[in-house]
């Protein structure tokens, strides 16, 4: 078992009263599973993405991730894990401007503090793989989307991450550019990496060998 | 990692050139103000603490009581030196060390047909190269004073009077009253600008007592005061006491009847201690405004960066999502800061130097270029650059990394916002600071144009001073004479020192103060009163009065201090043995520094003809002339030089408008006047700067809320006041904030003058204007900028 999630509620307050984000969640994800969450905009996709990413918090249930609880974990502890196994990419690609390609790629590996020769080698392979060798001098400005996309991948994968959370990672892509990065996902699953992605499309979700619906927060049977 | 950090920094830097650079030179504005002051109140804490022995040093010095008051003396008897180092185990080794006074005329034996006249030109005991640590760069150091008339003379002397020529063994004239020939045995290296004492020439003191002028410096073997300062050089600072009490003792012994307390004063000290010196006063104000300056630069420096940092917040969402810890981004916005602070402090280095000279102009200083090199001058600089850097990282730092990146990614308008508070904060610390510079300026200068403006009793305008030496002689009555022939000359007068510049001090009872007390006293020729404009109280009937020796013109002042009746006239005063009757009143006239109130004053009068040759010609007194108006001081002042030289030959021909000799008694005031003008000037341009920046930010914030606005009908006018009006209230409450402090200050500095200026409230307002005027000027154009952009475009941005 990767991860899992026992009766998770978020909410927040709004006039007294509560507003749930998250409504009793429970979720088992295995080693080398690709799962959808689909669901309408404010459905609780993101929310959850980022409660399983341990970006966000929860004021109610049990998250474990590797035999870990991560509800108990201090927050150095929890920054420790995710960095470790988890890679997120997101809708809007979010490279940092001021950094080429590469550098965007390094980054991680930075603060996992690996030596500069195996770097080297780490990113020079990634480039190599995503066949961006010839941009890798090049600031994100200079790509177009599906290119900043493809950074944004290499750079989740960077760390040999366990999970990767792709939140809508096609949403702003048009339809021939997210195809290439879904097949992209579906190898890289083949190859072992669990991903769990956010999206609306319906042809995107078929990617997945499960999907989740969300529903204001609820998991909807289907 | 580190090379990473320094990367984006620098990719950031270049990104926002504007920012950039307004943050940048903000902050080397501030540094370099802040360089120039440290430079300065350290080269002045410096004084001859370059010698080995610096702190075991000190300068003999009496404590004379005379007529009441105190006064401090350190010339000591040629003997004093000797007697308390054989008196005292404590003192390890003694020096005399004795200036001439006035200019001196030296020829030296390469260029006998050129003459120049020496103001730094004292005779030492044979130990004065072991005893302090000046350095013989030719000549053996312990030898070169030890036969009479040795000389030693600087470096830029040896260049000036030789050339590139070995100037050992030739021999330098020195003209007095008679001329005598001095044999070069050494040169030495220039005086550094931080020692005190500061000779460019040392003659050997056992010169002195074959030298007619200098024999009566010998003439009592007594423990007493003399004309020589002396040092010791004592085994330890404890031994002050003891050697206070060895000196007293010998003091008594030589004199029983001697009431002069001697004491010792350390020679690191001196300097600072001058009496009357302005230097304090400044050392005191100037390190406030260094502070007020940095404090200035880094509030600058903060608030632009916190502004900045909000653009840059993606960023740290991103950094963090991909395994930034807080520390390591905390780290990486440090790092940043440094970078900008390296390049500051080199810009400001740069800027030090450049404003240098015309910042120690104002001061009317010189110091050694080397002194930048001073290691306690290098260490402060090293610290405040630490200093620097860990403040200005510290606040950016701490923000930055407790941004939550899942906000920050969504870009939400609560982490655009961080910071908003602090950055009012120091909006309004900048402009308190800069209406406190401003206010306190305008008071100074006010203060200095009042002072200037007081009646003194004199009339000091269309006035040339013109102070004579012995060597004028006999010649002073056709010197004379032929001035007054001058068709622009109206008017001249003699008196025995120029004004404002000394008076002697004599002894005067009266009836009613038969105890006696001091009483200043000016020898004047009888053209005086007419010349200066001295307003007659009651003049004397007899037109003779000057030349009865038995009489005294006084002024109002000595009527209250001897309690003579309300008209004095026919009462006399009596100083020592001899009694002069009181034939005429003045009204009271400045006659010495502005800072006390008019002291009593007595006249001795003579005629004209005795004034010409005996004040003016023996004993070199000053000679006043009367010129028109609208006349061409230029061509005046050429005439009566060509005149000069055909009486005067040895002296140089000296002379200085009374206005200007007035003003001069301001010149300490008028430097803080100037320095604070230079540091308005700064204080303006980082606040303005901060602010201008600021208001960009601010602009490119709301540009989404500016876009809508517009889109719903708000004017430019509207949309200008909309973004101008943060500021604005900032600024005002600055103005409330900084009037008082102030006030306090200005009020505080003006307890030290006599004639005070009266605060207006108009300065206060007229500051508060300027600085509103400031804000306003940089906000609204950026305000309009962005009022006036397409809203469409903005719009889109999100």
């Amino acid at each position: 078992m990767l991860l899992q999630l026992n009766h998770i509620y978020k909410w927040v307050k709004q006039g007294g009263k509560r507003v749930f984000l998250l409504n009793d969640i429970s979720l088992q994800v295995k080693e080398g599973e690709f799962i959808s969450i689909m669901g309408p905009s404010g459905s609780g996709k993101s929310t959850l993405l980022n409660v399983i990413g341990m970006l966000d918090e929860f004021q109610e249930g049990e998250y474990d991730f590797l035999d870990e609880s991560v509800h108990t974990l201090k927050e150095k502890h929890r920054s420790k894990l995710y960095k470790e196994y988890i890679g997120f990419v997101f809708q809007a690609y979010h490279l940092i401007d001021e950094l080429t390609v590469y550098e965007n790629i390094e980054t991680p590996l930075l603060y996992k503090n690996i030596k500069s020769a195996e770097r080297k080698a780490l990113v020079a392979d990634m480039l190599d793989r995503f066949n961006i060798v010839g941009k890798k001098d090049l600031f994100p400005a200079q790509l177009s989307g599906g290119q900043q996309q493809l950074v944004g991948i290499a750079r989740a994968l960077i760390a040999k991450p366990k999970l990767i959370l792709a939140d809508e990672p096609t949403g702003n892509l048009n339809s021939k550019q997210g195809e290439e990065i879904m097949r992209l996902f579906k190898e890289l699953n083949q190859e072992g990496v669990t991903i769990i992605q956010a999206t609306h499309s319906e042809s995107n979700a078929e990617y997945g060998n499960r999907i989740i619906n969300l529903l204001d927060g609820s998991k909807v049977k289907a | 990692m580190f090379r990473n950090y320094i990367k984006i920094a620098w990719r950031n830097l270049l990104k926002n050139k504007l920012s950039g650079f307004i943050t940048i030179s903000g902050l080397a504005i501030g540094l370099a103000a802040c360089m120039l002051i440290l430079f300065y109140v350290a080269h002045e804490r410096s004084y001859d603490k370059f010698h080995t022995d610096a702190e075991r040093i000190y300068a003999v010095e009496a404590q004379v009581n005379m007529a009441g008051d105190t006064i401090y003396m350190n010339s000591m008897n040629s003997t004093v030196a000797a007697l308390t180092e054989n008196a005292s185990p404590a003192v390890s080794s003694s020096l005399r060390l004795k200036e001439e006074y006035k200019p001196i005329i030296l020829k030296s034996s390469q260029q006998p047909n050129t003459q120049f006249s020496e103001k730094n030109f004292s005779y030492a005991d044979t130990n004065f190269f072991d005893f302090f640590s000046f350095k013989i760069v030719k000549g053996t150091t312990g030898a070169v004073l030890s036969k009479p008339y040795s000389l030693v003379l600087t470096e830029d002397m040896a260049k000036k009077y030789f050339g590139t020529q070995n100037p050992i063994g030739e021999t330098i004239s020195v003209k007095k009253d008679s001329t005598y020939l001095f044999t070069v045995t050494g040169v030495m290296e220039n005086m550094p600008s931080n020692s005190s004492i500061h000779p460019d020439f040392v003659a050997s003191i056992s010169s002195m007592p074959t030298m007619i002028e200098h024999q009566i410096d010998f003439d009592s073997d007594v423990f007493r005061l003399g004309s020589f300062p002396t040092y010791l050089k004592l085994n330890s600072a404890e031994a002050v006491k003891s050697v206070e009490k060895t000196m007293q003792d010998l003091s008594v012994q030589g004199n029983p009847s001697a009431t002069d307390v001697y004491r010792l004063s350390a020679l690191i000290d001196r300097h600072l201690n001058v009496r009357g010196s302005s230097t304090p006063k400044y050392l005191s104000i100037f390190p406030l405004i260094a502070v007020l300056i940095l404090i200035l630069a880094l509030v600058n420096y903060l608030s632009l960066s916190t502004a900045r940092a909000t653009l840059r917040s993606k960023e740290i969402g991103v950094r963090k999502v991909n395994g930034a810890t807080r520390k390591s981004v905390a780290f990486q916005f440090y790092v940043e800061s440094m970078l900008y602070v390296v390049l500051a402090f080199l810009v400001s280095v740069v800027l030090s130097i450049v404003l240098k000279p015309w910042f120690f102009g104002i001061l009317d200083i010189q110091i050694d270029a080397s002194f930048f090199l001073n290691s306690s001058f290098l260490s402060i600089l090293v610290g405040l650059l630490l200093f620097t850097i860990l403040a200005t990282g510290f606040y950016p730092a701490l923000v930055m990394s407790a941004f939550n990146p899942i906000e920050n990614l969504r870009s939400s308008l609560a982490s655009k916002m961080r910071g908003a508070r602090l950055r009012k904060v120091c909006t309004t610390v900048q402009f308190v600071i800069a209406i406190v510079l401003l206010v306190s300026g305008v008071i100074i200068h006010q203060q200095l144009n009042y002072v200037r403006g007081v009646d003194t009793g004199l009339k000091r305008s269309d006035l040339l001073m013109l102070p004579l030496q012995k060597t004028m002689g006999t010649n002073s009555t056709p010197f004379r004479n032929e001035i007054e022939k001058l068709s622009v000359v109206t008017n001249t007068a003699v008196t025995q020192y120029p004004i404002y510049k000394g008076y002697n001090m004599f002894f005067a009872s009266s009836e009613e103060i038969p105890e006696g007390t001091g009483l200043p006293i000016l020898a004047v020729d009888k053209d005086f009163f007419e010349t200066l404009g001295v307003i007659w109280d009651s003049q004397p009937e007899d037109e003779h009065f000057f030349t009865n020796k038995e009489q005294v013109i006084i002024n109002e002042a000595a009527i209250s201090k001897f309690k003579l009746g309300a008209n004095p006239i026919g009462e006399s005063l009596t100083f020592g043995n001899s009694s002069r009757e009181i034939v005429g009143v003045v009204k009271d006239f400045h006659f010495e520094t502005l800072d006390a109130p008019i002291n009593a004053l007595a006249l001795f009068v003579k005629s004209k003809t005795t004034g010409t040759t005996d004040i003016l010609g023996k004993s070199g007194g000053c000679l006043y002339v009367r010129f028109q108006p609208d006349t061409d001081v230029q061509i005046l002042v050429t005439n009566i030089e060509s005149i000069y030289s055909k009486y005067d030959t040895a002296s140089p021909f000296e002379y200085q408008f009374l206005d200007d000799a007035f003003d001069a008694m301001f010149r300490s005031e008028e430097r803080l006047s100037q320095v604070f003008t230079l540091f308005i000037i700064l204080a303006m341009i980082i606040a303005g700067m901060g602010l201008f920046a600021l208001a960009t930010f601010s602009a490119q914030q709301r540009i989404k809320e500016i876009g809508i606005r517009k889109v719903l009908g708000a004017s430019v006018v509207q949309l200008t006041a909309l973004l101008s009006l943060d500021f604005m209230k900032l600024v005002l409450l600055a103005f409330l904030i900084a009037s008082p402090i102030a006030w306090y200050f200005m009020h505080e500095w003006l307890q030290d003058f006599s004639y005070k200026t009266v605060i207006h409230w108009w300065v206060f307002l007229g500051a508060g204007l300027g600085a509103l005027l400031l804000a306003v000027l940089t906000v609204s154009t950026q305000a309009i900028k962005t009022a006036i952009a397409n809203p469409v475009k903005s719009l889109r941005t999100d």
